[in-house]
């Protein structure tokens, strides 16, 4: 957020001024946050009022969507198996966002994550542990490569990355359904899934361990959780990070001041591209414990939700994820207990990230004329 | 005495940042003339002309259109007053036809649809009316930079202008074009419209204009009939300073050759031969100068030698290592320091703290960067430092750069780049935008490190002040160094203003003498 200082004749009394900026950050961040809260509430309202529209009763859906994923113990695993794969992809988008990238191909990485994890804890036998890690391990490296190619293109060639991964999205989904249908399917399958992966490989689920029915809610969320540590270490307390932050914020300078900025970008893309891979990692290993067509089903594009909505500070993608995740269970449970149409549910979800990004983007207009003024 | 047509009475522009465009300026436009306004850069022209076109608004003053005030809040209300302006960035939308860039916004209709055919026959008509030639169906982006100008007037004329205000219109232009231009304005000023032209190429002002006013720090210094000025009054007029800024400056101590620079070219993306065949040196404890009128290929020549843009020929060395095409890290690890032209722009990255954009050259080194980690009591330590050191007006470095005024931002950027302990700090139009204090404060660095022994190419603008600041002074123009002086003193303004404009040229001979 902007502090302005004043800019006094003579005389400049350092520790009153840090007094002041530092009151001044406190009243932001108070107000950041009533902000984002009264959008929260404008959006329910306006989700409210939608549903009068349509004639539904608002109070018996809203009771759905606002208290739905506690109300029972499955509701619960699964609004945070969803978390999980969410927070993950939050994480795996802010990366290349941080820098400015415009990446939206996580969704074709999950896929590469989930087949190649996959594939090898099906086929490869491993001792415990490992099982999980060279699989998962596996499948960041070609999330990773898969990440580069945009990153690559975006950097040396200027083809815009926007195109270019949605591009390879398609690409990769297409091949991901021909892998799973023709190869990975048994013959004679009434279903097109692959066989489940090796017992080894399986992300233990809670409801085994804890014995409470928390559904396919699994150790995944370890993963995700270590995940959101070496994101919020990498992006503010390594080089690499401080380069990403640079180019994000003026990649002129950054260029200017010696950073390699081309080849920063490109691996924004492939670090990116790693992380997307372990959300189909948790998909395929834990999950679904095997391939099953569409695993992803447009997920990415909610985990971008996620990190826009953490404004790219991976310490907040936690909570925005599971925000989110709720909003998303909540509305299927709305949909199934207020026999309110998945339509409306999106509609209602579709609002409130429309105010609480619109409310990011009022903020970076104020940035940008702030900055135009100085 | 013809009319006036339009007074801007002590008009004064000052910026939130406090930066003062214009000082009571007072500025007279009579119907039908082409008046030129000339000035260096950032003597307020621009600023001026913005406000008669609506796009900035005065702090103080009036303007006065055929006889009644007018205050004129956007450039919608300029075009209804019959004022149009050409910028010199054009503003065209790059996929449309000609036709449809002229009649954006006033497009003929017919049953809720473009008429496409009237609206050709319209922009043909008056084409045709001025000799301006294009042509209506191509489409912009495919069409030559002359002929996008010749569209941008004719978008004015379209809306009526009777006066146009043409922002460095020849600065894109070949000769070839310019002709054309002239030919065109004449054409215009026949149908009775005025034309205010915006220059620093002083011999186009005195071949087309009627009138020329000069600017210089904000204010007027006056307006002359063309018939009664030369060149030389005029650069005179734009560059001489009442005051100089006295700057007490021992003999210097002239160490080895730092920088050596040969033959040096760049062509630019579009093809442009920008820097042709430079040669020059720069010693320990010297500071060179290089003065020229901007866009002379100063700005490639500090970008090439510090690793932002590739040479395509020539050789740098700097203390006796090749670096020529080397990366701006490389590039500054051999050590050289730069101070960027455009500080918003280059350097700095106004939405990082203050302490992130002191350590750009060294985050990764050691001790800001240990076992592959951040070390931020390290980068704290030395942005305390160097808050300290140069006065810079923060609480502390975790404050955004962009929250400084524009004085302490460049102190944020003289800190960096002095700090790294450099061999040869380059430093390009480093007083631009900042003010007095701000100015002597970087004069004061320069011959400080000037006499600690460091090479200093400093590269301006402002005559006055590489004029006073150089031991040795280089004219560049047209991408090459006309001028080689062994020693700034006893110059002129006049002398250098003759080489700055390609009114004079050194032979090869004497340059080579005093590389």
């Amino acid at each position: 957020m902007q502090t302005t200082l004043p800019n006094p004749a003579s005389g400049y009394d350092r520790a009153a001024e840090l007094q002041r900026v530092r009151r001044e950050r406190l009243q932001t961040a108070l107000i950041d946050l009533s902000v984002t809260l009264i959008t929260i509430l404008v959006a329910l309202l306006i989700g409210f009022l939608v549903l009068l529209i349509v004639g539904k009763n608002p109070v018996v859906a809203f009771q759905a969507l606002l208290t739905g994923p506690l109300s029972r113990i499955n509701r619960t695993g699964r609004w945070l198996e969803d978390a999980t794969t969410l927070i993950i992809l939050g994480l795996s988008v802010a990366i290349p966002f941080k820098a400015r990238q415009f990446s939206l191909g996580a969704e074709g990485q999950l896929y590469v994550g989930a087949l190649v994890s996959t594939v090898i804890a099906i086929y490869v036998p491993l001792p415990p542990v490992l099982a999980i890690l060279v699989p998962i391990a596996c499948g960041m490296a070609a999330g990773f490569l898969l990440g580069l190619i945009p990153g690559a293109m975006k950097a040396y060639l200027n083809a815009n990355e926007i195109v270019s991964t949605l591009m390879i999205n398609a690409i990769i989904i297409r091949a991901y359904d021909y892998i799973l249908t023709y190869i990975l399917t048994a013959p004679g399958s009434q279903t097109v899934t692959s066989a489940d992966v090796q017992v080894f490989s399986q992300l233990a689920r809670w409801s085994d361990m804890l014995n409470l029915s928390l559904g396919r809610f699994n150790i995944g969320i370890v993963f995700a959780l270590l995940l959101v540590a070496g994101v919020w270490l990498l992006l503010s307390r390594t080089p690499f990070g401080y380069e990403v932050r640079m180019i994000g914020s003026n990649e002129k300078f950054a260029r200017y001041g010696g950073i390699d900025t081309k080849k920063v970008i490109m691996l924004s893309f492939a670090i990116g591209g790693a992380i997307a891979a372990v959300a189909g990692s948790h998909l395929a290993l834990g999950v679904h414990r095997r391939l099953i067509p569409g695993i992803s089903f447009g997920l990415a594009f909610e985990g971008i939700v996620v990190a826009l909505l953490a404004r790219n500070n991976p310490l907040l993608i936690p909570i925005t994820g599971l925000f989110y995740s709720y909003l998303r269970v909540g509305g299927e449970i709305m949909e199934t207990q207020a026999s309110v149409g998945s339509e409306i549910v999106q509609v209602i979800q579709a609002v409130i990230i429309l105010l609480i990004t619109a409310q990011v983007l009022a903020d970076w207009i104020k940035r940008r004329r702030a900055r135009r003024v100085a | 005495m013809a009319e006036s047509l339009i007074e801007m009475r002590n008009i004064t522009k000052i910026y939130p940042n406090g930066v003062r465009a214009d000082n009571d300026v007072t500025f007279e436009v009579r119907k039908g003339e082409i008046h030129a306004l000339v000035g260096e850069n950032g003597a307020g022209k621009s600023t001026l002309m913005k406000i008669l076109y609506g796009l900035e608004r005065p702090s103080a003053g009036q303007i006065v259109l055929r006889g009644q005030p007018v205050t004129i809040n956007t450039p919608q209300e300029a075009i209804a007053l019959g004022i149009g302006m050409v910028h010199q960035n054009f503003m065209l939308v790059p996929s449309f036809t000609i036709a449809e860039n002229i009649v954006l916004g006033t497009e003929p209709v017919k049953g809720g649809l473009i008429d496409r055919k009237t609206a050709g026959d319209r922009v043909r008509q008056l084409a045709s009316h001025y000799g301006l030639a294009i042509d209506p169906d191509a489409v912009v982006d495919a069409v030559p930079v002359g002929m996008r100008q010749r569209v941008e007037i004719l978008k004015a004329l379209y809306r009526g202008a009777d006066v146009l205000i043409l922002d460095e219109p020849t600065a894109v232009l070949t000769p070839q074009e310019t002709a054309e231009l002239f030919a065109a304005i004449k054409q215009l000023v026949i149908d009775g419209k005025t034309v205010i032209f915006i220059s620093h190429k002083l011999r186009e002002v005195m071949q087309i204009s009627d009138r020329v006013s000069v600017m210089r720090d904000a204010k007027m210094v006056g307006t002359i009939d063309t018939k009664d000025a030369s060149e030389h009054l005029l650069a005179r007029m734009m560059v001489g300073r009442e005051v100089f800024l006295q700057i007490a400056k021992p003999p210097a101590q002239r160490g080895k050759v730092m920088l050596q620079v040969r033959d040096l070219e760049y062509v630019s993306e579009a093809g442009v031969d920008i820097l042709k065949r430079i040669s020059f040196n720069v010693y320990a404890g010297e500071i060179l100068g290089i003065a020229g009128v901007e866009g002379n290929g100063q700005t490639e020549l500090v970008e090439v030698l510090t690793g932002l843009r590739p040479s395509i020929g020539g050789k740098i060395t700097l203390d006796g290592e090749d670096i020529t095409n080397h990366s701006p890290r490389e590039t500054r690890q051999a050590g050289i320091a730069h101070i960027p032209e455009d500080r918003l722009t280059n350097g700095a990255a106004v939405t990082a703290s203050i302490s992130d954009n002191l350590i750009v050259d060294r985050y990764a080194k050691e001790p800001y960067t240990k076992g592959g980690l951040l070390k931020l009591s390290a980068i704290k330590q030395l942005s305390d430092q160097l808050i300290e050191q140069y006065a810079i007006r923060t609480p502390d470095g975790s404050v955004d750069a962009g929250a400084l005024s524009g004085g302490n931002m460049q102190k944020v950027v003289v800190a960096r780049e002095l700090s790294s302990n450099p061999k040869l700090l380059i430093a390009a139009q480093p007083t631009r935008g900042v003010d007095i204090g701000a100015t002597e404060f970087m004069y004061e660095q320069l011959v400080k490190e000037r006499n600690a022994g460091i090479a200093i190419l400093l590269v301006s603008a402002d005559l006055a002040e590489v004029m006073s600041l150089s031991d040795r002074l280089a004219v560049m123009k047209d991408g090459q160094l006309t001028a080689i002086f062994p020693s700034a003193k006893g110059l002129t303004e006049e002398e250098v203003g003759a080489y700055m404009l390609g009114l004079k040229q050194q032979t090869q001979l004497e340059i080579e003498k005093n590389w």
